[in-house]
């Protein structure tokens, strides 16, 4: 059974004059235990995808989706309240930004103290402080932060950027949630604290069987901790399968252009070659073209791509394109 | 912490030092003799201007005249009145209290109603709530003190005979005076009559207090307002949103200390404002403070009096604002410690 399945997900904002179709018919399934990458360019709405998921996007932007699934569970039948509680009990974000995320008026260990649960308490009133406090603090070594007396008495000014990363996985896993959405976890970090942060993630998924959906913009840099990966370009869903299948056979030209643009992936380029890019840059949200938005820039646009393609299914293997490049292979 | 304390105590005498300086040219700048203007004698004998020019080092060089006119003033020696040839200082003591108990009264007032009211028109924003709030926020600030006082008085006092229209207590009861702050006065007096002593001294401040407090209040409404709007599109809100937090507790825990952080800023900047306002309140609820008597002493150009009153008054909205500097400190550790780098 599938942990998460969103069918046709989209995103409007609602401005005075018009509204702009920022998410466009996306869909994303997750299973239990899995590893998935949420990847494309800035401005592609992979923040908002997984912000919608969470319900925390205010009422300027409206979602709608043919199918909402949790755990079997139709989300889109229940009360914004109890598809809330539901939510928040089971699935946990981290942001990008740490710093930002935490209230800098608040200590460290007031603000974990109180994302741990009641549920997990027991006794009197009077108890439920230490509990909490020593759940706190449990919480802070699972994420790896030995001196959690220091830790706990500190403002999230007083931390590193990776610590406070850590402070907030801390706090998202104080929910013991099923779902793990870490939105650009490492964004602005050193490449050893970006290391620290994908082991700590990586272990919790094995060791706790956690789902996690890692949002980058980066493809090379999620592809070593990743099961799956998901493609998205400007609001529209590009490409899905598995890490292999993306890396060595991407079905549509956005994956390949986004492949060959990184040097790594490309390591026969001959010296002081140019790295092929497709021309132009992302749409901004005002100008979006129809059909297919990748169209003014895709090198094998033809005039089908005025209307949006359907998603078709190769094994699983899941591409949004009229000219796939499946027949190249 | 303490840098942060030792600095605020470093601004607040550099302040006052630059105070004195201002009220010391002004004893040149007003017309007549300075020696005069400074000690409040008027018309004084070739015998007494002798005296005078010695106790003030007149003849010395400006910086030595400086230096004498500091001494005095810590001395507590601020002249006499050249209209009631009383020394202003003991007038100061009597009448500064009053000022103070005022002021203190509105401006709590003030941050008590205006500022929660403001948080409420931020959460129910673009509501009906907001609206209502805001309109009348907009109209309590542009209404004129002099004219709400003589209309609360006429209201309130004449129409509805709800509250006394002047005074600070009625003239039946009989308090010492010891710290001059009337509450407290009774307080320690030992009357039989303490309670209904206490219960006219409440009714008789109410009026002037509320007059005062409006546009503070209207001021704060507006502040608390916004600074709640940008608290709650701050990206901690929507991750305590995501932590599974209910509204209300992410108003309580989160956003109202660091909205009040904001608004905080604020209040000391808009409580010199406040005291013009219960100057001019003062004079028409007939309250016996400071304000009333600097006024006066500028209808009758008692230029010592002035230049005393000036110097007390502005020194005590400096102190009011280092004390506020100080309650946001409490409230935000980032102002606590110094930054490095930063």
């Amino acid at each position: 059974m599938n942990l998460l399945d969103i069918r046709n997900l989209s995103i409007e904002l609602q401005t005075t004059n018009n509204s702009i179709l920022a998410v466009d018919h996306v869909s994303l399934s997750m299973k239990e235990g899995e590893v998935r990458g949420l990847v494309g360019e800035s401005g592609s709405g992979k923040s908002l995808l997984a912000q919608a998921i969470i319900g925390v996007l205010d009422e300027r932007w409206h979602v709608h989706a043919d199918r909402f699934h949790w755990r079997g569970k139709d989300l889109l039948r229940l009360s914004p309240e109890e598809r809330k509680s539901i939510i928040s009990q089971d699935v946990a974000m981290i942001f990008q930004e740490p710093m930002s995320c935490l209230d800098p008026t608040t200590t460290i260990g007031e603000q974990l103290a109180e994302a741990v649960d009641t549920e997990q308490l027991s006794g009197y009133f009077w108890q439920r402080n230490q509990q909490r406090k020593n759940a706190a603090i449990k919480l802070l070594h699972k994420v790896g932060i030995k001196h959690h007396d220091l830790c706990i008495k500190s403002y999230p000014h007083q931390l590193t950027e990776a610590l406070c990363q850590r402070v907030m996985i801390a706090m998202a896993l104080a929910k013991r949630p099923m779902l793990l959405i870490a939105d650009e976890p490492t964004a602005a970090m050193e490449t050893t604290n970006q290391g620290q942060i994908f082991r700590l993630l990586a272990s919790l998924n094995q060791l706790k069987n956690m789902s996690i959906l890692l949002i980058s913009h980066d493809l090379e840099n999620v592809t070593h901790w990743t099961n799956n990966i998901t493609v998205m370009y400007s609001g529209q869903f590009v490409e899905a399968g598995t890490t292999k299948q993306i890396f060595t056979e991407p079905y549509h030209p956005y994956t390949r252009a986004l492949l060959n643009s990184s040097p790594k992936a490309n390591i026969e380029l001959p010296v002081k070659s140019r790295l092929m890019t497709l021309p132009g840059s992302i749409p901004i949200l005002q100008h979006l073209p129809i059909g297919c938005r990748l169209g003014p820039r895709c090198p094998r646009a033809q005039q089908a791509c005025v209307k949006a393609p359907k998603v078709s299914n190769f094994h699983g293997h899941q591409v949004s394109c009229h000219f796939s490049l499946k027949d190249t292979y | 912490m303490l840098i942060f304390t030792l600095r605020r105590i470093n601004l607040l005498l550099i302040t006052v030092l630059l105070l004195t300086l201002v009220s010391f040219s002004l004893n040149f700048l007003f017309p007549g003799d300075p020696l005069v203007n400074m000690s409040g004698r008027i018309n004084p004998t070739p015998d007494q201007l002798l005296i005078l020019s010695d106790q003030y080092q007149h003849n010395a060089n400006y910086f030595i005249q400086y230096w004498t006119y500091l001494q005095h003033i810590f001395k507590g020696e601020l002249g006499v009145s050249m209209a009631s040839h009383l020394p202003i200082s003991s007038e100061i003591i009597n009448l500064l209290p009053a000022t103070i108990e005022l002021s203190m009264t509105a401006l709590i007032i003030a941050m008590c109603l205006g500022i929660p009211i403001g948080f409420i028109a931020a959460i129910s924003h673009k509501k009906i709530t907001d609206n209502i709030i805001l309109t009348i926020a907009m109209l309590g600030y542009s209404i004129p003190v002099f004219w709400l006082a003589l209309l609360a008085i006429l209201v309130f006092s004449i129409q509805l005979n709800w509250l006394p229209s002047a005074g600070q207590i009625s003239l039946l009861y009989e308090i010492k005076h010891v710290t001059g702050i009337q509450f407290i006065d009774i307080m320690l007096s030992e009357s039989e009559y303490k309670w209904q002593a206490f219960q006219n001294a409440s009714s008789h401040i109410l009026l002037p207090a509320c007059v005062v407090a409006l546009a503070p209040g209207a001021l704060f409404i507006r502040l608390a307002r916004t600074a709640m709007m940008d608290v709650l599109e701050t990206s901690y809100i929507r991750a305590a949103k995501a932590k599974g937090l209910s509204f209300l507790q992410i108003i309580y825990r989160h956003a109202i200390r660091n909205a009040l952080i904001n608004v905080i800023r604020h209040v000391g900047l808009q409580f010199a404002n406040l005291i013009t306002l219960a100057m001019v309140t003062e004079v028409i609820f007939n309250w016996p403070g400071i304000g009333r008597w600097l006024i006066e002493s500028i209808y009758q150009r008692d230029y010592t009096a002035i230049q005393a009153g000036l110097l007390v008054l502005s020194s005590f909205i400096f102190i009011v604002h280092i004390l506020t500097d100080f309650i946001y400190a409490a409230l935000n550790p980032l102002a606590r410690d110094t930054k490095h780098g930063a």
